[in-house]
């Protein structure tokens, strides 16, 4: 069985790609915000634009190769 | 499966808690790929002045002494990297007033060759805005430092090298009779400060106040030539 969450002894890839896209996601936001100078309000705009779309990507790929 | 998802979980969790323990000034996972001024943002240096206590990296930063090529021919290079803050007269003497960051090369450099007929040191405390307003020609109030004369055959240029609140220490690098190259090294100050060119009023200026200029590098100056 191929869960979201939990597949066959080991995390389902698509709770582990969300988990690790969320982390790295972080992270280059901050090394993008540190880098340019841009405003808060925009920062967080694009944050949770770019964080939504490797979501919305990642349930796309998992139930698109699973459906 | 399971152990490689952890380990890659488990070093996606360290770098987070490095950016949460170093927040708000950059991780070191992230420090290398931004310029000096972001990678140590001045809030951070001035934190560390309090403590005494300096990151490595940026102590290696800041002692950084990388050759320079003079230019070719007679002018007057800058003494000090920095950003040229004033450029103006007073009585026969041309001052160039350099202001240094935190984030500058911090070795002087002789504007011209001569030979060095004082080291100075003059002042009495350790102030900030040391260029503005000509503090450092004052008789009281005057921040600590060091001034450099050099005779050439067409006169003499002078070097001031400038304490601030940050930077309390200057380390000169010639004596008193000996003979010094155009771009040698002449000394060092400790943190950012200020350097100020004296030059003779007939010297014609090559840079203007808010141009940045680089130690043994930049000429700032020309004309001065034997009579």
């Amino acid at each position: 069985m191929n869960g979201f969450f939990w597949t066959c002894g080991h995390l389902g890839w698509g709770i582990f790609a969300l988990a690790v896209f969320t982390g790295l996601w972080w992270l280059l936001t901050d090394l993008y915000w540190r880098l340019k100078s841009i405003g808060f309000r925009r920062l967080l705009v694009m944050m949770a634009a770019g964080w939504i779309i490797g979501v919305g990507l990642i349930l796309l790929g998992f139930y698109g190769l699973n459906g | 499966m399971l152990i490689l998802q952890i380990v890659i979980l488990c070093l996606l969790v360290a770098a987070l808690v490095l950016w949460g323990l170093y927040y708000p000034y950059p991780s070191p996972l992230i420090r290398r790929w931004l310029p000096p001024r972001k990678r140590w943002p001045e809030k951070q240096i001035r934190t560390w002045l309090k403590d005494g206590a300096f990151q490595r990296a940026f102590l290696r930063h800041f002692y950084r002494d990388p050759e320079r090529v003079a230019p070719p021919g007679n002018s007057i290079l800058a003494p000090a990297d920095g950003l040229v803050t004033s450029a103006d007269m007073r009585g026969e003497i041309r001052y160039l007033v350099i202001a240094l960051s935190f984030w500058d090369m911090h070795v002087q450099r002789s504007p011209v060759s001569g030979r060095v007929l004082k080291v100075e040191s003059h002042g009495d405390d350790f102030m900030d805005g040391e260029g503005r307003e000509f503090a450092f020609l004052r008789e009281k109030t005057c921040p600590v430092q060091k001034r450099l004369v050099v005779a050439t055959n067409a006169g003499q240029v002078a070097v001031r090298l400038i304490t601030s609140l940050a930077a309390r220490r200057i380390e000169t690098w010639v004596r008193e009779g000996e003979e010094i190259e155009r771009g040698q090294r002449i000394g060092r100050i400790l943190l950012g400060s200020t350097v100020v060119l004296e030059l003779p009023a007939a010297t014609k200026l090559l840079v203007r106040t808010g141009d940045r200029v680089w130690a043994g590098q930049t000429a700032v100056a020309e004309g001065l030539t034997a009579p």
